[in-house]
């Protein structure tokens, strides 16, 4: 994990190109869905900024708004409300520049299974503008990167569910983007795929890429996240480090040792633990 | 066009990888073909008949065959599929441009098409049917059947767009059948009863279905021809355009 933004790892040759400007910025954010059953107001206000070089999480319970914010973030979905920046670029007015300037891994590892992980990875690096040879090359080098060259001229089809996050993640880098943004990248992965792929996201932000990353995890943004900001009912609840997060739950409440970034979560949300036939689950309060 | 050759290179691939998918989409115009015409030869035998032009019933179906063969597109239910799967979204958030995203898969559909016509004139030829506009009508008959492939794909991606549902699009695709139907498929249009000949006249496919009968049966006779290139062009220009507004506005 890199160190606060204030002392963010040099990038290197292979990375995006620095700049003091944030790395994403959003303002007064809002997203409404109009359908047959009425409106819904999915983002209501959200406000952040992410410094360059950033792991940044965004927690949230589910239906929070947190795909909603990524979706729009990453101009697949128009911004109702407010106003964003990614990579210095107005998301609104050209969704065209910041789609050049970032990489997208979604829920579910979107991919398409009836190519190899080869032809996938050379369909995304031509569609980024690079040549068939340079796009071949990158795809080796990506393909290196995430452990998949022995594999990479099998259909997709047949890869399991950690090789298809990996692969989606080496999609997402063909042009060296200089924000990353990972939606849930780890959901449904066991135990040791999810170990694969936060050593890639490590891997990927020490070469300088921010990366802006969603979970249901709370241990997995403890790991990577150097801040996070939760996300509740449209809104962001609470943002700041992990560390910081917890010294101030623990200040407010007056507790003995440091609590657990679980207990930030419930805390904020307004969420309980409660047991049922055996199983502990997190319910509304 | 650089984007739109290299999704199209994509879609044929996925073609090749799924000849399942494929073979009925041959199988079943043909399956039509023998069908119709051993049920109507025995009333229009080619003597006889005037409107054969000295050639078999199957020569007069065989238009009719082009035309299912080319509206049997696989690219709208592929694309619901990446809809479901979210390799759809992927692609959306890359810098290429809305067009391309809209036309990749149907530049595959059109070559698709050719291929699907060639082999189906290959197939008839032996059986008797001549083309009688010679060599440029079979290019024209392949021009014809793929700008109507690449219409009619483009009007079903456009439910799979705006639906984002398999069994909608699946079911958008039968409206063909009642289109077929009010044709001049079994006899032309002056021997249709009265109302049937209206609605065939209003009926923008019977004027393809006509240049590729006039290709197949008469030579180039260009009036007719003209108006099924007409067709096909207004219906390639309108199913375009509705696909990239849908593209740039899919939320």
């Amino acid at each position: 994990m890199t160190p606060p933004t204030d002392s963010a790892p040099t990038p290197d040759a292979s990375g995006p190109t620095p700049s003091t400007e944030p790395a994403i910025t959003a303002r007064d954010l809002v997203k409404t869905f109009t359908g047959r059953s009425g409106t819904v107001e999915a983002v209501r206000g959200v406000n952040l900024t992410v410094s360059q070089g950033e792991v940044f999480g965004f927690l949230g319970p589910n239906g929070a708004g947190k795909s909603t914010t990524v979706r729009m973030l990453t101009t697949l979905t128009g911004i109702t409300g407010g106003s964003a920046t990614v990579a210095g670029v107005d998301v609104a007015t050209d969704p065209d520049g910041v789609r050049h300037k970032i990489g997208v891994a979604l829920q579910e590892a979107g991919l398409d299974m009836r190519q190899t992980g080869r032809e996938l990875v050379v369909l995304q690096a031509r569609l980024f503008g690079l040549s068939r040879a340079d796009a071949r090359t990158r795809a080796e080098e990506l393909l290196e990167l995430v452990e998949l060259t022995d594999a990479a001229d099998r259909l997709i089809k047949g890869y399991s569910g950690g090789m298809k996050r990996r692969l989606d993640l080496a999609s997402a880098l063909v042009h060296r983007p200089d924000v990353l943004f990972l939606d849930e990248p780890t959901t449904g992965l066991d135990p040791a795929s999810r170990l694969v792929v936060w050593d890639e996201v490590r891997r990927i932000n020490a070469k300088g890429t921010t990366v802006f990353l969603t979970t249901q995890y709370l241990e997995e943004a403890d790991q990577l996240c150097e801040r996070l900001a939760i996300i509740d009912d449209g809104t962001i609840v609470t943002e700041g480090t992990p560390a910081s997060l917890k010294a101030d739950l623990r200040a407010r409440r007056g507790l003995d040792a440091d609590p657990t970034l679980d207990d930030v979560f419930l805390d904020v949300t307004g969420r309980q633990r409660e047991r049922r036939a055996g199983e502990v689950s997190e319910v509304a309060s | 066009m650089k984007t739109v050759l290299i999704l199209g290179e994509r879609a044929v691939r996925e073609a090749r990888r799924t000849p399942d998918a494929l073979l009925p989409t041959l199988l079943i115009p043909i399956f039509f073909l023998i069908v119709n015409t051993g049920q109507a030869a025995k009333i229009f035998p080619t003597g006889s008949t005037p409107f054969l032009e000295g050639q078999s019933y199957a020569a007069f179906q065989l238009p009719a065959t082009l035309l299912l063969a080319a509206s049997f597109g696989t690219a709208a239910l592929y694309l619901v599929e990446e809809i479901e799967n979210g390799y759809f979204d992927k692609l959306r958030a890359t810098p290429i441009s809305r067009g391309s995203l809209a036309m990749g898969r149907l530049s595959a559909e059109a070559l698709k098409s050719s291929l699907m016509t060639i082999v189906i004139l290959l197939i008839a030829l032996p059986f008797g049917i001549r083309i009688a506009s010679g060599p440029i009508g079979v290019v024209l008959l392949i021009v014809l059947t793929a700008g109507w492939a690449v219409g009619y794909s483009g009007f079903l991606q456009f439910v799979a767009l705006k639906t984002r549902n398999a069994a909608a699009t699946n079911s958008a695709g039968l409206i063909f059948f009642p289109l077929l139907f009010l044709t001049p498929n079994f006899v032309p249009r002056n021997l249709l009863a009265r109302p049937m000949e209206i609605a065939a006249t209003l009926n923008p496919v019977t004027y393809m279905m006509e240049a590729l009968r006039s290709l197949i049966l008469v030579d180039l006779d260009w009036a007719v021809i003209g108006k099924g290139f007409a067709v096909v062009a207004g219906f390639v220009l309108i199913t375009v355009f509705v696909n990239i507004r849908t593209m740039a506005t899919y939320d």
